[in-house]
C-alpha cells in the first residue's frame, strides 16, 4: 500500500516535471508555430489589405482564386523542378563526397574544409556573388564565352534558363549539407562493421556497396525528406537572383506568396496561398514518407 | 500596443544615461530610407534643425529610423499590419498612399498644411499628388524626377551625334551607334520599372496620357493602338540590337546601367535623381552629363509635351492626432525652408518648391523640358494600385526579350486591372 502510493508519487512528480520542462516549448510553438499557422488559414478566408484594421470575410474566394490562378500553379511546378533536380543532383553528389572523404580520413582535411565553405555563406550572399558571376557585363561565365568567340550568355534573363542556372546556385550551396549529413551517417557505422568485413576478406568497395551504403539508407530518407519540405518551400536565393523573373518563369510558391501579401497589398489571397502551400508541402512529404517506408519493408 | 512600446522607450530612457533630466520629451518615429550620401545629410539636416530648435517647445523630438530603399515598402507594411506605424513616415504616393489613407495610416493634413503657408510654397504639381479627394494626406520632399535621356555630351560631340526631337531621328541615330558598335540605350531591366519608362513614354507619346488615366477611370481600355504601338516599337529596337544584352537580367540597383553609360553606351532614360548619383559617384563623368527629353512622335494627335515623372520623389505622411501631428509636420516644414532648399541643390536636386532653381548644368535641359511640359505623368507603377502594377512590371519586361506579343502583354495589364475592379467595386 505505502510502496504503490510512493510509486504513484513518484509517477505525479515525474509528470509535473515533466509538463514544467515543456511548458517554455509548448508556449513558443503555441505563439511562434500554431497561432500563425491557424491565424494564416483565418485571413486566408477574408479579403485585407494586410495594413488596414478592417479585415472583411469572403468565404472561399480567395481559395477559388487559387485554384484557378495559372501563375501559382505554374510556381508550385517550378518548386516540383527544384524538388526532382534537387533530389537527382544534390543526393548522389552528397553521398558521393561523403564516401570519398569518408575513406579518406585526415587526409583529405583539405578537401572537407573546401567543400564545407559554400555552406557558411549566407543566401543573400550567395545569390549576389552568382549575380555577378552570371551577369552579362563583365560576368564569369560571358567572360568565358567571350573569350572563345562566343557571344554573351544571359542565363537569368533567359525564362528558359534562369530557373536551371538557379537550381545550379542552390546545389552549389546545399550539397556541403548533404556531404556533412552523411558523414555523420558514416560515421555512427560501427567500425567493427569494417574490420569484420576486413577480416573475411571484403575490399574497401565490397564494405561500402554491401555494407555501409545499405546501413545508410536511413540517413538518406531523412535527407529525401529534408530535401524535399526544403524544395518546396524555397525562396532566398530566387527572391535574390532573380526576383521571380524574366516574367513569371521563375516565380516559386513562396515569392508568389510574398509578393501578393507584402508587395501588391492583398494578404487575404497571400495567406491562401501561404495555407495551400502548407496542404501541397505536408501532402508531398507525407506520400513520399509512405512510399519510402513501404520500399524499406520489402 | 503602440502605448506601451513607447512606455518601455520611456522606461528604457529614464534608466538610462537620461535620468538626469525631470522629464523626457515624447518621441516622434520618423522612417525614410535615407542610408547613403547625400540623403543622408539632406534628410538628417531637418531633423536636427526641429530637434535644436523646436523639440524643447513643442515636448517632441523627432527620431529618424533610416531603412535601405529596396526592403522600405515592405518594412513599412509589415509595420502597418502589426499596428507598429511609425508616426512619420516617407513613401512615393499614387497607389499605396491610397492603402495608407484607406487604413488610417495616413492623416489628412489639408488645415496644417495651410497654417504653415506650405501651400504657397509647394508647385501646384508636386500639391495634387498628395491631393485625395480635395484632402492634403503629404508633403512633397526632395526632388522633381522626371524620366529623360541622359547622355555623354564628350562622346557625342566626338562621333558628331545631334541630339533627336523626334522618334524617327532618334531610330537614325541608334542605328548609326549600332554600326559603329555602340549600344544605344543603357537599360538594366532586371527591376522592370526601368524597362517601362520605355513602354509609358511611347504609350503617351501615341496617345497621350489618356490612355492610362481612362484605363484607370474605367472608361478606357489598355488593349489599344497606343499600348500595341509601344509594344511593337520595343520588342522592334530589341531585334535592332537598341539593348544591351541580357538587359533583363542587368540590375538598376547595383548600377548596371550607370556603368552601361560609363563605358560607353550611347544613352540612358532614367529618372532625374541619377544626376545626384552621377554627381557624388562619377564626377569626371558628370561635367559632361547632358540630358534631352524623350523625342516626340510625328503625325501623332497627341500633346507631345507630357513628361513622364513624379513631383517630390519622396512624400512625408503623418500617423499621429493633434499636437504631435503638429509637431510632426512642422520637422517636415525645415524641408520648405530656403536653407534646406540650397543643400538640396547643391547635392543635385531640385525640390519641389514654387522658388527652387538649380545653377547645376545638368539641371537646366531639365528644367527647361519641365516648363514646357503641359502636364506630368505619374509613373505607372505608382500611379495604377501595387497588384496591377506588378502585373504592368513583369508583363512588360517581356517585351524586352521579345517572348510575348504586344497584344498579350497589353491584355495581361487589362486583366489586372479587370480583376481589381472586380475585387474593389
Amino acid at each position: 500500500m505505502n510502496k504503490e502510493s510512493l510509486a504513484s508519487r513518484r509517477q505525479r512528480s515525474t509528470t509535473i516535471c515533466a509538463y514544467v520542462f515543456l511548458i517554455p516549448v509548448i508556449v513558443l510553438m503555441a505563439v511562434f508555430l500554431f497561432y500563425p499557422i491557424v491565424q494564416t488559414f483565418i485571413n486566408s478566408f477574408t479579403s485585407w489589405n494586410g495594413i488596414s484594421a478592417n479585415k472583411s470575410f469572403n468565404g472561399i474566394y480567395n481559395w477559388n482564386k487559387l485554384l484557378h490562378d495559372a501563375d501559382f500553379w505554374k510556381a508550385f511546378f517550378n518548386n516540383i523542378k527544384i524538388m526532382i533536380l534537387s533530389l537527382v543532383i544534390q543526393m548522389p553528389i552528397g553521398i558521393l563526397l561523403a564516401t570519398f572523404l569518408d575513406t579518406g580520413g585526415r587526409k583529405y582535411n583539405f578537401f572537407k574544409v573546401i567543400w564545407f565553405l559554400p555552406l557558411l555563406m549566407s543566401s543573400v550572399a550567395v545569390g549576389y556573388l552568382f549575380h555577378y558571376v552570371l551577369a552579362t557585363n563583365g560576368g564569369i561565365i560571358s567572360g568565358i564565352s567571350q573569350l572563345f568567340g562566343g557571344g554573351v550568355v544571359d542565363l537569368l534573363g533567359s525564362q528558359t534558363y534562369a530557373l536551371y542556372a538557379v537550381i545550379g546556385v542552390i546545389c552549389w550551396q546545399f550539397i556541403p549539407f548533404y556531404m556533412v549529413y552523411y558523414m555523420a551517417g558514416y560515421s555512427s557505422i560501427s567500425e567493427d562493421l569494417y574490420e569484420a568485413a576486413a577480416i573475411d576478406g571484403a575490399t574497401r568497395t565490397q564494405y561500402i556497396k554491401k555494407i555501409a551504403l545499405p546501413m545508410l539508407v536511413p540517413t538518406i530518407k531523412s535527407a529525401v525528406v529534408m530535401s524535399v519540405v526544403g524544395s518546396l518551400k524555397y525562396f532566398d536565393l530566387v527572391y535574390v537572383m532573380t526576383n521571380g523573373g524574366p516574367g513569371t518563369s521563375t516565380e516559386l510558391m513562396a515569392t508568389y506568396m510574398y509578393k501578393n501579401s507584402f508587395v501588391t497589398y492583398n494578404m487575404g489571397y497571400g495567406s491562401a496561398i501561404a495555407a495551400g502551400m502548407f496542404i501541397l508541402i505536408t501532402a508531398i512529404a507525407t506520400i513520399i514518407m509512405k512510399v519510402m517506408n513501404t520500399g524499406g519493408d520489402d | 500596443m503602440k502605448k506601451r512600446l513607447s512606455m518601455l522607450i520611456a522606461a528604457a530612457a529614464m534608466t538610462g544615461l537620461m535620468a538626469t533630466q525631470a522629464m523626457a520629451a515624447e518621441e516622434i518615429s520618423f522612417w525614410d530610407i535615407a542610408t547613403d550620401e547625400p540623403d543622408k545629410t539632406i534628410w538628417s539636416w531637418g531633423v536636427d534643425q526641429y530637434n535644436e530648435n523646436d523639440s524643447e517647445e513643442t515636448g517632441y523630438t523627432v527620431n529618424q529610423v533610416p531603412t535601405v530603399n529596396d526592403q522600405y515598402k515592405q518594412k513599412l507594411a509589415v509595420a502597418m499590419a502589426s499596428g507598429e506605424c511609425p508616426d512619420m513616415y516617407i513613401h512615393w504616393t499614387g497607389g499605396p498612399m491610397v492603402e495608407y489613407i484607406k487604413s488610417g495610416y495616413a492623416k489628412d493634413i489639408t488645415e496644417l498644411f495651410q497654417k504653415y503657408g506650405l501651400d504657397e510654397l509647394y508647385t501646384d504639381a508636386s500639391i495634387a499628388q498628395c491631393t485625395v479627394d480635395d484632402k492634403i494626406y503629404a508633403i512633397p520632399v526632395k526632388n522633381d524626377s522626371v524620366a529623360m535621356f541622359f547622355y555623354d555630351k564628350a562622346m557625342w560631340e566626338e562621333k558628331g551625334y545631334e541630339v533627336p526631337t523626334t522618334i524617327s531621328e532618334l531610330e537614325a541615330l541608334c542605328d548609326k551607334m549600332v554600326e559603329d558598335g555602340i549600344t544605344p540605350f543603357a537599360l538594366a531591366n532586371s527591376a522592370q520599372w526601368t524597362g517601362s519608362m520605355y513602354y509609358m513614354y511611347l504609350v503617351a507619346r501615341y496617345g497621350g496620357p489618356e490612355i492610362i488615366s481612362d484605363a484607370y477611370d474605367g472608361t478606357g481600355s489598355l488593349v489599344c493602338d497606343a499600348t500595341i504601338f509601344a509594344g511593337e516599337k520595343i520588342e522592334e529596337w530589341v531585334e535592332k540590337g537598341y539593348f544591351p544584352d541580357g538587359v533583363n537580367s542587368l540590375s538598376p540597383d547595383n548600377g548596371d546601367d550607370r556603368a552601361l553609360l560609363y563605358t560607353g553606351a550611347g544613352m540612358m532614360l532614367h529618372g532625374s535623381w541619377q544626376v545626384a548619383s552621377i554627381k557624388s559617384e562619377n564626377p569626371d563623368f558628370y561635367e559632361n552629363l547632358g540630358c534631352f527629353a524623350f523625342p516626340t512622335l510625328e503625325d501623332s494627335e497627341a500633346d507631345q509635351s507630357v513628361v513622364v515623372g513624379t513631383m517630390g520623389d519622396n512624400f512625408i505622411s503623418f500617423n499621429c492626432e493633434d499636437d504631435k501631428l503638429e509637431a510632426a509636420v512642422k520637422m517636415a516644414s525645415y524641408y520648405s525652408t530656403d536653407e534646406w532648399m540650397q543643400l538640396d541643390i547643391e547635392s543635385g536636386n531640385l525640390p519641389p518648391l514654387k522658388a527652387a532653381t538649380s545653377e547645376e548644368p545638368a539641371w537646366q535641359d531639365i528644367l527647361a523640358v519641365l516648363n514646357d511640359a503641359s502636364a506630368i505623368q505619374l509613373w505607372w507603377d505608382q500611379y495604377l494600385p501595387s497588384a496591377v502594377a506588378d502585373v504592368h512590371k513583369s508583363a512588360t519586361q517581356l517585351l524586352f526579350d521579345c517572348s510575348e506579343t504586344p497584344e498579350k502583354v497589353a491584355q495581361m495589364q487589362q486583366d489586372a486591372l479587370d480583376e481589381y475592379f472586380a475585387e474593389n467595386s
